[in-house]
């Protein structure tokens, strides 16, 4: 790749000729030159450190997340619970995280309301630009918590996709293993049925009867598995849909809150502007009159005039 | 390896608006994640083909700033100045450092600073006492604009006006040559190589060459140069060719109308670093973007226009049906039936048409874009009828010539006026004899028409040099009246050298044969005449190692003084698909014009020569 020139030297080498020309002495040469090397730690302030906080804890998550990455969806690594308890955590460390983004937000509002509130003075901590640097800062910090969210969305969603994957075949190996028993215990019968003929027929008979009775369970008792199961893989694709309807349903309700603060606003303004038209149209109503009334009385004091003199 | 100017400049700035230090990928935070942005409206034209706003998000920018806007102070955040570097910049830097705007300023200068500035910028920066505030000063090499993966363009205005101005002295075209020289060694740097150059004789390509031969000469001498091949003599299949040619090498494709996608959109609606603007159709102004993430816009740009009007038909209809068969599958249409074998199925058609929302609307929206743009087209190119202008001029240049009612049936017919002026030229170039009457004939249509002749005047007299000029040959270089006779020479023979070429039956731009040429390296009489530079090699031993300068090359770098379109670009990456292997052409120019503004260029020209009616009114 292109290397850019770093000219920091020549630019040193600069400033030592133009000191020397503009007569500094050594000491402070000496000095200037030792700033370019020794920089001093620089004065933060606290909307700063607690943004610094908040990327470094936002970049745990993700290094937390790129270890556990293997264990979470390989499926022989880890149990269930293991992976549940994974889940809990990253929730809850997202939760704090996203806490801290919404302080760091209102001290920014507040700041905003209370360089307001002097009316109108604007001290040099909360200028416009300031202001905008800060929403610019939380900004980032929200893009990439919603990136490492979504990377945790994407690992769960392969998870439900092997539950569900894990779910079917289940089911479909119980309906062969089901036929097979119940051939086998078919041809169990017949066999059992011609050396018997020759015993004692109520015996044969009950026991006849009995089997019936307990065929009937069986089938009856597997139906009742069967439906488990399938209501099991359908409880486990709505959990999986819900959570994908969820985060767009979210997202349409930010929409849709955002588009109502503004239509309040737009309300508002209409409001005023009707309060506006209508002063207008009364002084413009109160001038005419009053326009009128001048004229006539010019017109009154003119004839008058005439009359007079 | 080929060479993706776009992707090594894009590099460069993620790489500067780290803070020069190299991107880290493990999650470690930097203590100065956050920084500000700073530019001219230089640099500013540079960044926005490359950057979009969200993406500077990402680099940790938080806010961006055009350097002569009034700015307030942010404190504790460093900032990253990315400008020219001229004395208005400089004396703003000081200012700003003075007032203490910001914890620190790393400045990048999009090409080498000079020394004056950076002495009186060290002198600015100490009187004020602010000189702990400025952290890093660098060298970026980056004053180009890169539009596509391999076209880019210098955006050095009027480039070809003040070139051939015939009042221009010595020392100007010397700085012009000068700032061209710089611009090409910028793009060389950011690609990392070292080219062999090639150039016809005389004129400026000639002057470009050595210098920027010697340029790279004895930027490889000194210490820690930026090209990254070692010092040894590398083979020549390594290299790519660097052709530097005038845009007098081949005028009428600059004048021309082109009835191609992108040349259209350039020449017609106005395409400006990527961005276009034109009349939605519910009124009001859109504002579209048209680069490499547009995917139509790359397949299709090189289709003639009708062409393209089909493919959106196809693609509108193939999204039809996709979101017909998403509908279906999950019972968005009528009411849905659950049957319960197959609700599984219908889950994941489901989840599956979820997902795919996003690509269907995104699909959408390039589609609607491309009607819109077509629709636009097509209203400007029936009124000007530029359909018949385009197929004229072809014809014309085909066939040397035209029919006189013809001619002059399409000059009282319908288009602006500077279509018109613009087939009047073309029927000049294109003829190879000047017949007087004929020519009498044009220039009372263009005058009833009101078109300024200036241009026109100017080509004539070009093209009635030729007949007394062709015997006259340059002798010495260094007097400037002999190289102004040899300008106008080359300039001329250039001319009509092109105009033989086009005369030939296959309508391939002289400058991709050229190049083709060039590139392939078998014995041609015209290119063999080339000059042909390589930086690398030591100065003396230029006989015997010329073997390998005139070697195939794997890729090429077209470089256009004076003026390119999109025409040119087109039909050089035509070519360079149609080679066996499939070969790598950049293309790059001082600007890019379209028609009028070539035609306007080449006005003032005229007029400078004293041509050109004076009754007139101005265009």
């Amino acid at each position: 790749m292109a290397k850019a020139r770093d000219r920091t030297e020549d630019f040193k080498d600069a400033v030592r000729q133009s000191a020397r020309s503009l007569g500094y002495d050594e000491a402070k040469l000496a000095s200037i030159l030792a700033s370019f090397i020794i920089h001093k730690p620089p004065q933060r302030s606290p909307f700063s450190k607690a943004a610094f906080k908040t990327l470094e804890s936002i970049g745990e998550l993700e290094l937390f997340l790129l270890r556990h990455r293997k264990d979470y969806t390989d499926l022989h690594r880890t149990t269930e619970k293991e992976r549940d308890s994974i889940e809990h955590e990253v929730s809850a460390f997202i939760k704090t995280c996203q806490e801290q983004i919404d302080v760091l937000k209102n001290s920014i509002n507040h700041e905003e309301e209370s360089s307001k509130g002097w009316l109108g003075i604007t001290t040099a901590k909360a200028n416009a630009d300031t202001i905008a640097h800060k929403h610019g800062v939380v900004l980032i910090l929200s893009e990439r918590l919603h990136s490492v969210t979504s990377q945790f969305d994407q690992l769960r969603a392969v998870r439900f996709q092997d539950a569900i994957n894990r779910a079917i075949p289940r089911r479909k190996l119980n309906r062969v293993t089901k036929k097979d028993s119940t051939e086998t215990s078919k041809s169990g019968d017949v066999e059992l049925s011609e050396p018997d003929e020759l015993r004692s027929e109520p015996l044969r008979v009950q026991q006849q009867l009995l089997d019936d009775e307990t065929r009937a369970l069986q089938v009856e008792l597997s139906s009742l598995l069967d439906t488990v199961q399938e209501t099991e893989t359908k409880m486990v694709e709505m959990s999986a849909l819900n959570h994908l309807m969820a985060t767009h349903v979210l997202q349409q309700a930010q929409q849709i809150e955002h588009l109502y603060d503004q239509a309040v606003e737009a309300t508002k303004n209409v409001e005023l502007g009707n309060k506006e038209l209508s002063q207008a149209i009364q002084r413009n109503s109160s001038s005419r009159t009053f326009l009128l009334l001048f004229l006539f009385v010019l017109t009154f004091s003119i004839i008058f005039l005439d009359w007079y003199s | 390896m080929s060479l993706n100017l776009r992707h090594k400049q894009t590099e460069c700035i993620a790489r500067m608006l780290n803070l020069n230090q190299p991107i880290n990928v493990t999650g470690t935070t930097n203590e100065e994640a956050y920084k500000i942005l700073i530019y001219d409206k230089f640099c500013q034209n540079i960044l926005s083909p490359l950057i979009h706003v969200k993406d500077l998000r990402k680099h940790g920018v938080t806010l961006y700033f055009l350097i002569d806007k009034d700015r307030k102070p942010v404190h504790d955040v460093p900032a990253v100045y990315f400008v020219q570097p001229n004395q208005s910049n400089v004396q703003r830097i000081i200012a700003d450092a003075s007032r203490s705007l910001y914890q620190t300023l790393h400045l990048n200068f999009s090409t080498s600073i000079p020394r004056p500035l950076l002495e009186d910028l060290a002198t600015g920066t100490l009187t004020s006492d602010s000189i702990h505030r400025i952290s890093k000063v660098h060298d970026q090499y980056l004053e180009f604009v890169t539009l596509e993966d391999n076209l880019f363009s210098l955006a050095q205005k009027s480039c070809f006006l003040q070139l051939n101005d015939p009042s221009a002295g010595d020392r100007e075209i010397e700085d012009i040559v000068e700032k061209i020289v710089s611009g090409l060694f910028c793009v060389l740097a950011t690609l990392g190589v070292v080219p062999v150059i090639r150039c016809p004789r005389g004129g400026p390509a000639e002057m470009v060459a050595t210098a920027l031969d010697q340029r790279i000469r004895d930027h490889l001498l000194s210490k820690n140069n930026l090209f990254t091949e070692g010092g040894n003599f590398v083979s020549s299949f390594q290299r790519p060719v660097l052709c530097i040619f005038d845009r007098n090498f081949e005028l009428p494709v600059a004048i021309q109308h082109d009835f191609r996608y992108r040349p259209l959109v350039h020449d017609v609606l106005g395409l400006k670093l990527n961005r276009l603007s034109v009349q939605g159709e519910k009124g009001g102004m859109r504002s579209y973007e048209l680069d490499s993430s547009d995917s139509f816009w790359l397949t299709n740009g090189a289709l003639e226009f009708p062409e393209v009007a089909v493919e959106i038909e196809t693609q509108l209809n193939k999204y039809k049906k996709d979101v017909d068969e998403v509908n279906k599958r999950t019972g968005g249409t009528h009411g849905a039936e659950f049957e319960g074998t197959d609700l599984i199925g219908n889950t994941k058609h489901l989840m599956n048409a979820v997902n795919s929302l996003p690509e269907l609307t995104e699909r959408k929206q390039v589609i609607d874009k491309h009607t819109n743009i077509a629709t636009v087209l097509l209203g400007e190119i029936k009124e000007r009828s530029l359909d018949s202008y385009a197929k004229k001029e072809n014809d014309m240049m085909v066939r040397g010539g035209i029919e006189r009612s013809e001619l002059l049936s399409v000059l009282r017919g319908k288009g602006t006026k500077m279509d018109k002026l613009r087939f009047a030229i073309m029927y000049l170039i294109s003829s190879e004899t000047i017949n007087p009457t004929e020519v009498e004939a044009v220039e009372a249509a263009l005058r009833e028409s009101e078109v300024d002749t200036a241009a026109f005047q100017y080509v004539k007299k070009i093209k009635s040099l030729n007949v007394s000029l062709a015997s006259a040959n340059s002798a010495s270089r260094s007097n400037i009246v002999d190289w102004a006779e040899k300008l106008y020479g080359q300039s001329i023979s250039a001319v009509t050298a092109g105009v033989k070429n086009l005369l030939s039956s296959d309508r391939q731009l002289a400058l991709a044969r050229t190049v083709e040429a060039l590139i392939e390296g078998r014995p041609n009489p015209e290119t063999d005449i080339y000059l042909a530079f390589d930086p690398r090699a030591p100065k003396s031993g230029s006989g015997a190692s010329s073997s390998h300068l005139k070697g195939p090359f794997k890729e090429a770098i077209v470089f256009m003084i004076g003026g390119g379109n999109y025409v040119e670009y087109c039909s050089l990456q035509e070519l360079a698909q149609n080679q066996q292997p499939a070969k790598h052409i950049l293309y790059g120019t001082t600007e890019l014009l379209t028609g009028g503004d070539f035609i306007e260029q080449l006005t003032l020209l005229g007029k400078k020569m004293g041509l050109g009616n004076a009754s007139t009114p101005p265009q």
